[in-house]
């Protein structure tokens, strides 16, 4: 990044940062109500200083860790199968065209009930919402891969499991890393609806009990935590995916 | 002793509301060791052709027979050098090269003993940790080349390998070509629509007619290798094969 991109966001944020505290200053609503940028920073001490932040992101990534692993597997055999087998195509595949326009947190009722208040349902809610974009996106890698490559593999004696660990899983790499990308996106965002309807342990439960509390801060504090893991997760595990590939690939 | 034998091949690709018949009846012996180079007119059949004898494609009529059996799918004895060659641009230049070499089990100090070898003989020794995108064509193309070598196949299927290539480049892998095959020994099958290539690398070169295709002609080519593109004494033999391949290209355009 250059260093006038970096100056240009440091001004950025501290605007916001100082409009913010000057509207907390001006009264217009109660401190309770519309808290300072420093009470939500002192509330984020808090948390961090008795634990209980760290323990909230800990089990939330943890969910979010095991329900992407889900997914992410789920997402690449079904996708493959998808991509491969034309009756799959035809019959799973629209279905699962179908289940994607379901947000997560509509699964939440039905994990509530086949799950009970449990980490299981939570993890449900996360992997579900996001197995289908996994799943969509390395559907279309496949399709796309050269013919050529899978030719010459199979020329070469590939078939099977080799077949799709050797070829068509590296050849679809790159939309296999957008359906990753998406699939955190969705699982992320799973994990935290879940963890609020649930409220059951978690980062979600955290901003639950901040607005049970009337704790507008804490509310306020967890949703800037949970922005950073975003933000943290998408600029170091998924650009440096990405900027690997591509340049494995001389795609850039 | 007859390495491929092509016995009435005939094939059809159904488009959405007709029967393209590519193939109407190919018949062709080729023997071992023979350098076999088939021209004919662009979209007569030579890709479907030789897709067949690798066992990408079954035809509607006929048999492919190799070494007297019928061929009924792929296999590393018959292997596949396509035109834009195909490598994997997830892999380096020498994990291409070893890519069937691992399907086949082979542990990896075996494999680069024998990747080593090819690599060398394709003077490809100095890319072999490059990524195929850092490659030129031709550099794609020697890999491609080895990558089929290492598996030690009875006969190479080459489908018009060196069309991209510029012709400074095209030439010295004509040569390299003649030598690679005077020192292994394989029986290729080489699709060109080039007619001077043709008689520069075939023992034998065989007209195809336009589509559907059949053999129209086939003519022996013996000089002593290697042969280069501007020998004077293969002009005869490129004549008497652009004779019967011109009818052919002016059917072809007619018929579009
Ligand atoms: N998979 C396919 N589906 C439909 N038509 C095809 C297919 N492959 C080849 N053809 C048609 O068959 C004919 C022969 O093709 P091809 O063997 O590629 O010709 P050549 O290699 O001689 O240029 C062409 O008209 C081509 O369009
Ligand atoms: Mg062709």
């Amino acid at each position: 990044m250059s260093k006038h991109l970096t100056a240009k966001k440091i001004i950025f944020y501290v605007a916001i940062l100082a409009v913010w505290q000057a509207v907390a200053d001006a009264n217009f609503w109660p401190n309770e109500i519309f808290p300072s940028p420093w009470e939500v920073m002192q509330d984020l001490g808090y948390g961090a200083a008795d634990g209980s932040l760290f323990y909230g992101i800990g089990t939330s990534m943890l969910r979010l860790i095991v329900g992407l692993a889900i997914a992410i597997a789920g997402g690449i055999t079904l996708g493959i199968f998808m991509a491969r087998m034309e009756t799959v195509n035809q019959t799973i595949g629209s279905l699962v065209l179908g289940l994607q326009s379901i947000p997560s947190i509509a699964w939440v009722p039905l994990a509530l009930i086949w799950f009970g208040v449990s980490d299981a349902g939570i993890i449900f809610v996360t992997a579900i919402g996001a197995i289908f974009a996994v799943t969509i996106n390395t559907y279309t890698g496949v399709k796309n891969i050269d013919p050529h490559y899978i030719e010459a593999a199979q020329n070469m004696g590939a078939k099977g499991s080799q077949l799709i660990t050797l070829v068509l899983m590296p050849a679809a790499f790159p939309y296999l890393i957008s359906g990753f990308k998406q699939g955190w996106a969705f699982a992320w965002r799973g994990v935290i609806g879940a963890e609020i309807l649930f409220s059951f342990l978690g980062l979600g439960f955290l901003l639950n009990v901040g607005r049970q509390t009337i704790d507008v801060s804490q509310v306020i504090a967890v949703m800037v935590v949970i922005m950073g893991i975003g933000i943290l997760v998408d600029g170091l595990v998924f650009k440096r995916l990405e900027n690997k590939v591509m340049s494995r690939w001389g795609l850039r | 002793m007859v390495k491929l034998e092509a016995r009435n091949i005939v094939k059809y690709f159904q488009h959405d509301d007709y029967k393209l018949k590519a193939l109407g009846g190919v018949n062709l012996k080729i023997q071992e060791g023979d350098f076999v180079c088939i021209v004919g007119p662009s979209g007569c059949g030579k890709s479907t052709f030789l897709r067949i004898a690798a066992g990408l494609e079954k035809p509607e009529e006929g048999d492919i027979l190799f070494d007297d059996r019928p061929v009924t799918n792929t296999g590393p004895e018959r292997i596949m050098v396509f035109q834009e060659g195909a490598l994997f641009p997830w892999l380096k230049v020498i994990d291409n090269v070893e890519f069937g070499l691992k399907i086949a089990g082979i542990p990896s100090d075996e494999r680069s003993q024998i990747s080593q070898r090819y690599l060398d003989m394709m003077q490809l020794t100095r890319f072999a940790n490059s990524y195929t995108y850092q490659l030129s064509t031709g550099m794609k193309q020697r890999v491609a080349i080895a990558r089929a070598l290492v598996l030690d196949p009875d006969v190479l299927l080459m489908d018009e390998p060196f069309a991209a290539l510029d012709v400074q480049t095209r030439e010295l892998l004509l040569v390299e070509l003649q030598i690679v095959w005077q020192k292994t020994k394989k029986t290729i099958v080489f699709v060109t629509h080039n007619v001077a290539e043709a008689v520069v690398l075939g023992t034998k070169v065989v007209v195809f007619t336009n589509r559907p295709a059949v053999v129209k002609k086939e003519v022996s080519i013996d000089f002593p290798r290697p042969r280069l593109v501007e020998d004077q004494k293969l002009v005869p033999q490129q004549q008497e094969i652009l004779a019967e391949l011109k009818p052919e290209v002016k059917k072809r355009m007619e018929s579009e």
